[in-house]
């Protein structure tokens, strides 16, 4: 069915507050699916992979900041999904970044890491670059790579299919290079064994965004009324005494 | 014509103007006695359309005698034809209701991208007359529905087929034909996006040009359609309303709790608007001459404003105090306004010892009608990119000295005091109604949105306090991964802190809170009048009264329908 970005904003900012997710990152996770969804990169897609695990974020530990210097640090987001964790962790890089000229940060046990990319773009519009790069998958191993130049509005992204076995240290892991003097652009390399390689230009970001303004998202019946069952833990049950709390008489 | 830069300068640094400080500009009770203004988006929509003369007129009108059918206007503005669709159904006096809570309506429309063939025109009457429940593509823009006020239509029309004027008197006491109880644009219901709206279509760029604009066309159909019905009723006696009658009927609207969490979730541009209007009336104490012929229009102006305040009709009691109030101030006014005024701002600081808070307000206003060339090019600046934007690198020391800086208002209140934090707003599961509950009586709490400002503040001050203590050096985004559950509220601070204004200073959640005062102000920014207080939490008003007919579009405009009068006390007052 078709959707406005407003209403899908909207409805997952519902549904993950009813998550147990707290101000502030309700928004950013609402943000981050559509970011994706609206630049063509199948924001729907990886919430469909998430939506099973929604709610289970509550009872983790919150992220700890494992090793630091002025120039690095090192996150353990113990399990979260990116969606309530990786902003900050790239809010960090940033911050280093502003203070020494470059900063990595690696973050450690975070799932669907592609949401990155709008925490990527908004330090992008306010002045700083950015590249990622993490692995993916338990029998298949994908990799993936974002940037962004200092002042762009939008990013590039690669992804590609290798012939590496998992490793146990890299699962999950994520790593962040952000500079407020060097503009970092990012391609995977040609790996030996490499499949399914894709490379997305910041300008054909540009233009999935153009289509998406104009037309509006399409989205699955079914995952539409998931999302909104969900969001429907914000709302309070109807009475007689809640109706005069709007001001009926 | 002003620039960016220019508004820039004025604003801030060693050249600004000099503008009234946030504590006093920002108190909710201050915005709630807000008026009208030249920057009022209504009054902003009909200077674009009469200065670029929007060519207005029907492509379909099937209506049948009793005013049902389906009626289409197509709109050629400069940058393009657009289509405003209106299905007028029969609605039976009991379904009539003006709340979010209702499913039909007398009348619902759709303003459209483009011209409308049959095809689309049936699908939008498959979906537009549903509302809430029905669907349409990004080619809409804003919906919206109106319920009649039977008893002034139903007198219209009897009067217009007897061959008679409306009574202006009478119409002076409900002075619209409807009321529309919703009007939604932003992509509700599968509608273009704002994003959309603003890069594609220019006309309607600003913020609620396209929402004011359904309004205005429903207020033209409102007075098209009474005569219709009258015409077919009674051909032999029917007369035609006379324009300046016509022209005194606005367009009625209720509005409720639902626009409170908007003021509350849009502080850029609430701050934005509230920017503008400051830095015109800091334009006007600057740079406005005083001479003679300006001190005479003030007092006509002081003098309109007074009759216009005396046929407001309310029975809301708190209200009717508050048209008195205005009454003295405005008497006041004018006597301190005879006296020899060399610049406003003595005028202002008297105002300000001896006048209520909407006595003051509406001398602003009145101030702002004085000089269009000082103030009608800040129309073009109240969009505002809404990025609530983390500074990762601010101290944590720092943080806490913004709090203390522009929150200090949030740190004087006591949220220990009985009341304090006694109300909650929530979402219902009735339509997602906007709704306030008591704490001590019900339950829900959990489940509040979150709009309490200053308690949030209050909550992240407390624990940065702790946190400075160890860590007087880390970075903001240092603390945002050790205290991940304040990320909304400390953003929202940085990027307030970013602004003149900022945030609105009252706590919501207290028992005594006016959300009168939150309606209000957002109405008074859209350039509403004749305030009807129906409860605590909803007001009905009058949109466009006073504006400009379509018929007049291309015609001489003077911009000059602030505070419009009853047609005939104006011409009692000429004649006097």
């Amino acid at each position: 069915m078709h959707i406005s970005m407003n209403e899908l904003k909207a409805s997952l900012r519902r549904c993950f507050e009813a998550s147990g997710y707290f101000v502030g990152n309700y928004e950013d996770a609402a943000n981050m699916i559509l970011w994706l969804e609206k630049h063509g990169l199948n924001g729907l897609g990886e919430l469909e992979r998430a939506l099973d695990y929604i709610d289970v974020d509550r009872d983790k530990p919150l992220s700890t900041v494992v090793y630091e210097d002025s120039t690095s640090a090192i996150i353990d987001s113990n399990g979260r999904s990116a969606l309530n964790c990786i902003a900050a962790s790239v809010d960090l890089a940033h911050a280093k970044a502003l203070e020494v000229g470059i900063a990595t940060v690696t973050v450690h046990n975070c799932h669907n890491r592609m949401f990155i990319l709008k925490a990527l773009t908004d330090c992008g519009r306010r002045g700083i670059s950015v590249a990622a790069y993490w692995q993916n998958g338990s029998d298949t191993v994908t990799e993936h790579t974002a940037a962004i130049k200092a002042g762009a509005r939008y990013p590039s992204y690669s992804e590609a299919t290798t012939s590496l076995k998992p490793s146990d240290d890299d699962r999950q892991a994520l790593t962040i290079i952000c500079s407020s003097r060097v503009d970092l652009t990012t391609s995977l390399q040609r790996s030996e064994g490499n499949r399914n390689a894709r490379h997305v230009s910041a300008e054909q970001v540009a233009q999935n965004k153009e289509h998406s303004v104009d037309q509006g998202i399409d989205i699955d019946e079914a995952l539409w009324a998931r999302i909104n069952k969900i969001g429907e833990g914000v709302l309070v049950e109807n009475s007689e005494r809640s109706r005069q709390g709007a001001g009926g008489r | 014509m002003t620039t960016p830069a220019a508004i820039h300068a004025a604003l801030r640094g060693d050249n600004a103007l000099p503008l009234r400080p946030a504590s006093q500009v920002m108190d909710l009770e201050r915005l709630g006695a807000m008026h009208q203004s030249r920057l009022s988006f209504m009054r902003t929509l009909i200077r674009k359309i009469m200065r670029e003369r929007w060519q207005i007129s029907p492509a379909l009108f099937e209506l049948d005698n009793d005013g049902y059918g389906t009626v289409v206007y197509e709109i050629q503005a400069p940058h393009g034809l657009f289509s405003f669709v209106l299905f007028s159904d029969y609605l039976a006096p009991e379904e009539r209701n003006d709340r979010v809570i209702a499913t039909k309506w007398d009348l619902t429309m759709a303003l459209v991208d483009g011209k409308v063939d049959a095809d689309y025109v049936e699908q939008l009457r498959q979906n537009v007359p549903k509302q809430e429940a029905g669907r349409v593509d990004a080619r809409v823009f804003v919906l919206s529905r109106a319920n009649r006020s039977a008893r002034n239509f139903d007198y219209v029309v009897d009067q217009l087929a007897s061959g008679k004027q409306p009574d202006v008197d009478r119409i002076a006491q409900v002075g619209y034909l409807y009321r529309t109880t919703a009007v939604y644009g932003s992509g509700k219901l599968g509608m273009a996006d704002w994003e959309k709206v603003q890069s594609r279509w220019p006309d309607f760029a600003r913020p609620f040009a396209a929402e004011m604009f359904v309004c205005l066309m429903l207020r033209n159909f409102s007075l098209l359609q009474a005569e219709h019905i009258a015409r077919h009723r009674s051909p032999d006696t029917f007369v035609e309303m006379e324009p300046e009658i016509k022209r005194y009927f606005g367009i009625g609207n209720s509005t409720g709790l639902g626009m409170a969490p908007y003021l509350v979730n849009h502080p850029l541009l609430i701050n934005q608007w509230v920017e503008m209007r400051e830095l015109a009336l800091a334009r006007v104490r600057v740079l406005g001459s005083v001479d003679s012929r300006v001190q005479q229009q003030l007092q006509a102006l002081i003098e309109r404003s007074a009759t216009h305040t005396r046929q407001i009709i309310t029975e809301d009691e708190w209200q009717t105090q508050n048209n008195v109030q205005v009454l003295k101030d405005l008497d006041a006014l004018h006597q301190q306004a005879g006296q020899p005024l060399e610049n406003w701002d003595a005028l202002i600081q008297w105002s300000e010892e001896h006048c209520s808070l909407q006595g003051q307000e509406l001398l602003v206003s009145i101030l702002l009608e004085l000089y269009p060339e000082l103030v009608n090019d800040l129309e073009d600046y109240c969009s505002a990119e809404e990025f609530l934007d983390l500074d990762p690198l601010m101290t944590v020391s720092t943080l806490k000295a913004v709090i203390e800086n522009r929150y200090d208002w949030a740190l004087n209140l006591d949220f220990g005091e009985s009341g304090a934090r006694e109300i909650f707003w929530y979402r219902s599961e009735e339509k997602m109604e906007p709704r306030l509950g008591n704490a001590l009586e019900e339950d829900g709490k959990e489940k509040q949105m979150a709009l309490g400002v200053g308690y949030a503040v209050r909550k992240c001050y407390d624990q940065l306090s702790e946190y400075v203590a160890e860590h007087p050096d880390h970075s903001t985004a240092r603390f945002m991964v050790a205290r991940p559950k304040l990320r909304g509220i400390v953003r929202r601070i940085q990027s307030m802190n970013r602004c003149l204004y900022g945030d609105i200073q009252a706590n919501l959640l207290h028992r005594d809170v006016l959300p009168m005062h939150l309606l209000r102000a957002k109405l008074a920014f859209f350039g509403v009048s004749k305030f009807d207080p129906r409860s605590k939490l909803w007001v009905r008003n009058t949109m466009f009264q006073g504006a400009p007919l379509l018929e007049d579009i291309g015609k001489t405009f003077n911009d000059d329908w602030f505070m419009p009068l009853a047609p005939q006390s104006s011409t009692k007052q000429s004649a006097e």
